[in-house]
């Protein structure tokens, strides 16, 4: 007996220890346990994973077919019951209730009388119930009832492994899904690539036809990226944004289905990618398929794996869209590096020239240099302020011939210029961009269109582009001209952020231009001082050679009218046919030819050609006091000012400054040891109209009184004060202008020269509307001119 | 007969216009600075004055000065070798500027004019 038993568990052992397949060996174990209890029937019912019903899994008979697989409730029949109480049993046919309750099980033995059940469980976990089925009514021996429970704890230890084995396999397919998925997302950080891999590594791994990935802007609906691998049915539904499908406790996710021209079913599985931040986005699969090619539903473990592979996905992608980001901003960064440097190096360059067209070649080639800022062609236009037109000065296009030259070499090579002199456009709002950029101070970036061509007509068959930059060269909120580029020739696009560039390049363009024209104007204004100066220095000579001719003239004159006036007497008392008449009438001859060439030197030192016109008297002095700076510098003379407005005079200018540099001269040789000269204009009025005066102080000893009256005499000479000749000359000229010259001198504190001299009356028109002063003191003298 | 003052620090003008003069029928007198000049004008009744400008010790417009203030009505005739000065002195209150030249044509005929009653 104990050796039969002994045989039965080492059969039992060897079943469970068996290669053969989990469910083959489920199958001998049932069967080997029947045939050992001598019972008809021996079945497994295996609990499902629901945990609520138990199925008919196996029997000693064989395979169950289909209409045979018994399900009972947990708690039903004596099957549920056994494993309720997870309590071995034992019944009979005749006990009350027990028919009724496993009427089911009559399907297989009818004419069954004895049933006995044993739970299949381990400590703490119930896989099923074990049913024996006899239709004697029997019992279970002590050995019998221990060895089913030996057979039991069996199955328990074989259900138990074959559930972790497949467990094991599952998490092994899902490890490996989630090793290729990582292999694709650490491959590479490039977006389109990473997508790529992404889609088409969850088409494999759910062995789909097609994959589909998505992300939007959740804010603005904009699709940000997209990518697609394999087919993709055009039945299906475009892909949901956020799919919502099954029951609100899973996450939200979308499956459908669609057929197709010929009939065909396909399917679709998609799932939601949520990002931090404003994205999302959907990964779908389209149509699984087997090796026969069969298109198939996904079921919830493809959906699970889908899940999964959103979560991991998601960072990926993020990562890559951040780095994106990052690459594009460094892009940009290394563009602005490489602009602010294109720049620096254009002004270094610029720095070296001040002369405007040297300026305006520097600035094209900078424009159109590769290492500059590359545009295919630029032009420079100035405003012309008098014409209010904005006019070509230099243009050229991109040199490809300095392209291998470093930037600072390049720009020094002469640009290949196109002819741009003729451009002409009036500065008015209808003449487009360029004038507008003048007239607004502000930059364009214009686009051609058929209602905007943006060329001014003035500029029709000269130039042509479908886009253009201009930009204003502004100074001193004042703009000055306009830079004009655009890409053509090559078709390239204008990027808006290069108008950036433009502009601060333009600032610095406007300056030193700016700075140029400046230095050519204080450049011409010294030129033009030292002629005045010349000439006042000639005209200082020619007074002292007319002095000079004066002083012969007289000495000459007196002696020649001597000899004349006697030799006309002589000739009085002279014979008619005398020889003597002869010589004396040549005496008389020559004397007057020498009296009428003393005449036309005289002429000609004692009276300057005059040159009138309208002055501004502060200026004259202004221009008289450059004259004589090193002189105020060399005696340390301070000079103050105090001009008031006034209406300019008409008079001859340098007749004018002579007057004052006189004025001067006498004052500084006044103040040998320094002083200060006074200077200031004020407005006379008399009863005959309005005068201009100014008055000329200095603070030196002053003029002794016992010569005071003699100081404008032209014959009045000391050593000690003045020129001599000075104040006549001054006086002169100011009476020749209608004017005054007065002189208040107080001994030890200086002398004050006033001149006064009349304003012309148109001077005074002409003055009034240019609103110089107030109309009410307005009153010419009435002999002024 | 009228009387006529030359004054110019130059002996041969003195002599060569007294002659001219003289011939026409006047009284000359002669000085030979502007002191000397006023002196004359101080002590004969004179008609007329021909005054040279520049001269030693006191010019011709000093001179000229003092006799229109002594005698506002004695006519007085500038003689200068600066012609170029015309302007500027006739505003000094002379009767008549003349340069003076050795034709005493026009120098007769202003004599002429301003005595001639």
């Amino acid at each position: 007996m104990a050796g039969e038993r002994a045989a039965f568990l080492t059969q039992m052992v060897e079943v469970l220890t068996s290669t053969v397949s989990f469910g083959e060996r489920l199958n001998n174990m049932v069967h080997l346990l029947a045939r050992n209890l001598k019972v008809d029937l021996a079945l497994y019912f295996g609990l499902d994973k629901a945990r609520a019903t138990l199925l008919l899994n196996v029997s000693s008979q064989g395979p169950v077919p289909p209409h045979l697989r018994l399900e009972f409730p947990l708690g039903q029949g004596l099957v549920g019951e056994t494993a309720k109480t997870r309590k071995s049993t034992l019944v009979h046919r005749q006990q009350p209730g027990v028919a009724a309750a496993n009427a089911a099980l009559e399907k297989l033995n009818p004419a069954y009388q004895t049933l006995a059940a044993f739970p299949v469980a381990d400590d703490n976990f119930l896989y099923g119930v074990l049913i024996l089925v006899d239709r004697a009514e029997r019992s279970l021996t002590a050995a019998e009832r221990q060895g089913v429970q030996l057979t039991c704890l069996m199955l328990a230890a074989a259900l138990r492994q074959a559930i972790v084995q497949e467990e094991a396999k599952k998490r092994i397919a899902e490890l490996s899904v989630l090793f290729e998925v990582g292999k694709a997302l650490t491959s590479t950080v490039e977006l389109d690539e990473l997508l790529e891999r992404i889609v088409s590594t969850t088409a494999k791994v759910i062995t789909a036809r097609g994959a589909a990935l998505h992300i939007i802007n959740a804010v603005t609906g904009e699709l940000r990226v997209s990518s697609r691998y394999g087919q993709i049915p055009t039945e299906c539904p475009a892909l949901p944004q956020i799919p919502s499908c099954g029951p609100a406790t899973e996450p939200p996710f979308y499956a459908g289905e669609s057929s197709d021209a010929i009939g065909r079913t396909h399917y679709c599985l998609a799932v939601p990618l949520t990002f931090k931040g404003q994205l999302t986005g959907t990964l779908g699969v389209y149509d699984k398929f087997n090796p026969n090619g069969e298109y198939l539903p996904f079921d919830p473990e493809n959906r699970q794996l889908l899940f999964t592979m959103a979560g991991v996905i998601v960072s990926a992608i993020e990562n890559a869209l951040t780095y994106q980001q990052v690459e594009d901003l460094a892009e940009k960064n290394e563009r602005m590096v490489r602009n602010l440097t294109a720049l620096q190096e254009i002004s270094q360059v610029m720095l070296t020239s001040v002369q405007e067209e040297r300026l305006q070649e520097i600035i094209i080639q900078g424009l159109t240099q590769e290492q500059g800022l590359g545009f295919d062609r630029a032009v420079v236009l100035v405003v012309d302020e008098a014409a209010q037109t904005l006019t070509g000065a230099k243009g050229a296009c991109r040199n490809s011939a300095t392209r291998d030259l470093p930037n600072l070499k390049a720009l020094q090579v002469p640009p290949e210029m196109i002819p741009v002199t003729d451009w002409e456009i009036p500065l008015r709002v209808d003449q487009g961009p360029l004038a507008l950029a003048v007239l607004r101070k502000s930059a364009y970036h214009h686009h051609q269109t058929p209602k905007e061509p943006g060329v001014p007509p003035a500029l029709a068959g000269k130039y042509a582009a479908q886009e253009f930059f201009v930009v204003p060269l502004v100074v001193k909120d004042r703009a000055t001209g306009v830079l004009l580029v655009d890409n053509q020739a090559s078709g390239r696009p204008l990027e808006p952020e290069r108008l950036d560039t433009l502009q601060m390049f333009a600032t610095q363009a406007a300056l030193v231009l700016e700075n140029a024209h400046l230095y050519s104007t204080i450049e011409t204004n010294n030129r033009e001082l030292l002629l005045i100066r010349e000439r006042m220095l000639e005209s200082d000579r020619l007074a002292a050679l007319s002095s000079l001719a004066s002083g012969m003239a007289h000495e000459i004159r007196n002696p020649l009218v001597s000899i004349g006036g006697f030799a006309r007497r002589i000739a009085k008392l002279v014979e008619p046919n005398s020889p003597l008449r002869g010589y004396v009438e040549v005496i008389q001859e020559e004397v007057t030819r020498l009296e009428k060439l003393l005449r036309e030197i005289l002429d000609f030192t004692g009276e300057n050609l005059s040159y009138y016109g309208d002055h501004e008297l502060a200026k004259l002095i202004e221009d008289t006091l450059i004259l004589v700076q090193r002189d105020l510098d060399a005696n340390k003379i301070k000079v103050a000012r105090e001009f008031a407005q006034l209406p300019r005079l008409h008079c001859d200018d340098r007749q004018m400054k002579q007057v004052f540099y006189n004025l001067f001269q006498n004052a500084i040789q006044a103040m040998p040891h320094g002083g200060t000269l006074s200077i200031r204009t004020f407005p006379v009025e008399r009863p005959d109209g309005l005068y201009a005066a100014a008055s000329i102080a200095d603070t030196g000893s002053g003029i002794p009184m016992e010569v005071l009256h003699n100081i404008f005499n032209p014959f009045f000479s000391t050593k000690d004060y003045g020129t001599g000749l000075g104040l006549a000359i001054a006086q002169r000229i100011i009476s020749r202008h209608y004017g005054q010259i007065e002189v208040n001198n107080e001994i030890g504190k200086g002398v004050t020269f006033i001149v006064t001299l009349p304003v012309a009356k148109y001077c005074l028109v002409k003055d009034v509307g240019q609103g110089a002063v107030p109309a009410s003191v307005l009153r010419a003298p009435k002999g002024g001119r | 007969m009228k009387k006529i003052l030359v004054a110019d620090d130059e002996m041969s003008i003195r002599l060569l216009y007294s002659e001219e003069l003289k011939e026409e029928g006047y009284e000359v007198y002669q000085a030979a600075n502007g002191r000397e000049a006023i002196d004359v004008v101080d002590n004969i009744p004179l008609d007329l004055v021909i005054l040279d400008i520049k001269m030693p010790e006191m010019d011709g417009i000093e001179a000229l000065r003092q006799i229109k203030e002594k005698r506002p009505d004695l006519p007085v005739v500038l003689s200068t070798a600066y012609g170029e000065y015309k302007q500027d002195f006739a505003t000094w209150a002379s009767d008549e500027y003349l340069v003076k030249s050795s034709d005493l044509e026009d120098l007769k005929a202003v004599v002429k004019r301003y005595l001639k009653d």
